[in-house]
């Protein structure tokens, strides 16, 4: 086998030793160099990407709570003024009420009064119609010319009866 | 292939070395017949990690815990 | 008559492609330094193509160094993540500062295999005076390392904590043996995959012209074994650096 002939040993150790070693110097000053700032540059860059992912989901994220609470704030507002709204139609309706019965009441009464006036003068013209039917009828019956203050008396006695 | 580079090796290196202990002491052949055995063990050793593919640190007993820790992992996984 | 063929022919294309004939150094250019024959060879051509097209191929590819990248920068950019994620897994964060070195032998010994898969190239990777350095180098290099972070502890590594005393006299030499044989068995497997699977390649497609029309059959599994071969060539530089990530791991992290 040509391999283990020593002759050919020297010259494959000192080629071996001087590629090996420029193998390594283009390795470390150029391949490993540049992969290594490609690789980076791309872990970087993914890097970035997932920081500004991770800040837009988080801007998001503020945003649907900012919305939320939003919305929450505008329910609860929403209830109370529909709350003070009805509280104050109440109000007025019981006010509106309230013054409708006084005022029905109030012409209940007036109705009242009236008819208890009218009544009133209707009874205390009962008399002297009586005085005067009884005063006419008399004139027209018997003819005579009653003086009203004697028929006014009988009519008071009568009427006492 | 493997097994018989690992056998032959290390019976070489263990005659080897055997061999140089008895020139330099003088002894010969007492330390080379005893690290042919040496050897003829190492290379049944390295052998046997190659059968059972164990990896191939230095100390059988640590390779043989490593494996089986790495197979416990494994089964629990 | 064909029978009588068959030797003659079968003599001539192994004469004029011997398998063996393709894993020759030839000089190119005699060069001798002080005494030593270090002249520029196929197997030295072959080397510095494979630095010249990883240098190129790295420089195409990041050439727009673009944040989606195209076909060739997505492949370089594969290689670079398999590494490193190799490393990550095998010897952790600790291991990364030996990045640059684990990629260069990576790129190097992948480069190696998929080049001597060309017809009528060279395959350095065949050669154990390659693989064997390039394992030599990474074992005094890991030893280095580990006694440089552990000091003497690292020795501690060779006897198995909870082990009784008394097998320490059989267990440290034992573990010993087969620290030691690493740079042989990483050297060896690497040289004896490509050595083989070339060899195979080659008496095989030796079959394919001697069988004339029937060399159809040979000629189906030679396309198969290439393809297994691109395979077994990636899957060895794989290997290559995998065990040089292991042996880092029990320099670094020392169980």
């Amino acid at each position: 086998m040509p391999q283990f002939d020593p002759s050919s040993f020297p010259s494959q150790f000192f080629w071996l030793a001087i590629t090996i070693v420029a193998l390594y110097f283009v390795m470390t000053r150029m391949a490993i160099p540049r992969l290594a700032n490609v690789l980076e540059q791309r872990q970087k860059l993914i890097d970035d990407d997932l920081e500004q992912a991770e800040k837009l989901k988080a801007e998001t994220e503020a945003a649907i709570a900012a919305y939320e609470a939003a919305l929450a704030e505008a329910r609860a507002k929403a209830h109370e003024e529909i709350k003070a709204v009805t509280e104050a139609a109440a109000k007025v309706a019981e006010a509106k009420n309230a013054e409708v019965i006084e005022r029905v009441a109030k012409q209940i009464k007036d109705g009242e009064n009236r008819i208890a006036k009218s009544r009133d003068e209707a009874l205390s013209h009962v008399r002297e119609v009586a005085v005067s039917v009884a005063t006419d009828m008399v004139t027209k019956l018997v003819g005579l010319s009653l003086d009203d203050a004697k028929v006014g008396d009988a009519v008071t006695a009568s009427m006492k009866d | 292939m493997r097994i018989s580079v690992e056998l032959v090796v290390t019976v070489a290196v263990g005659t080897a070395l055997g061999y140089g202990i008895d020139s330099w002491l003088g002894t010969m052949p007492i330390f080379l017949i005893v690290f042919l055995l040496f050897g003829g063990a190492a290379g049944v050793m390295n052998a046997y990690r190659v059968v059972k593919g164990l990896d191939e640190s230095v100390g059988l007993g640590g390779a043989v815990a490593r494996k089986e820790n790495a197979e416990g992992k494994k089964d629990r996984g | 008559m064909a029978e009588e063929l068959v030797p003659a022919l079968e003599e001539s294309v192994f004469d004029l492609h011997p398998p063996m004939h393709q894993f020759e150094v030839r000089s190119i250019v005699p060069i001798e330094i002080g005494g030593v024959d270090v002249s520029f060879t196929n197997s030295a051509l072959l080397m510095c193509i494979a630095v010249g097209l990883a240098g190129l191929f790295f420089w195409f590819a990041t050439a727009h160094r673009s944040v989606v990248p195209g076909r060739l920068q997505s492949v370089a950019e594969l290689m670079y993540e398999f590494i490193a994620n190799m490393i990550r897994d095998n010897v952790g964060t600790a291991g990364m500062k030996y990045f640059p070195y684990i990629f260069t032998l990576f790129v190097f010994v992948f480069v190696g295999n998929m080049l001597g898969m060309l017809p009528y190239s060279f395959t350095f990777t065949s050669h154990i005076a390659v693989t064997a350095a390039l394992a030599v180098v990474i074992f005094i290099t890991v030893t280095i390392i580990g006694f440089a972070r552990h000091g003497t502890h690292y020795f501690g590594m060779f006897f198995p904590h909870g082990a009784p005393l008394l097998t320490a006299p059989l267990l440290i030499p034992i573990e010993l043996i087969s620290y030691l044989s690493r740079p042989f068995s990483l050297s060896v497997r690497l040289f004896a995959n490509m050595t083989v699977g070339h060899i195979m390649l080659k008496v095989l497609a030796g079959f394919v012209i001697l069988m004339g029309v029937a060399g159809v059959v040979p000629f189906a599994v030679v396309l198969g074994i290439t393809v297994l071969e691109f395979f077994i060539a990636a899957l060895q530089a794989y290997v290559f650096t995998i065990l040089t990530c292991i042996y880092l791991n029990d320099a670094i992290n020392m169980h």
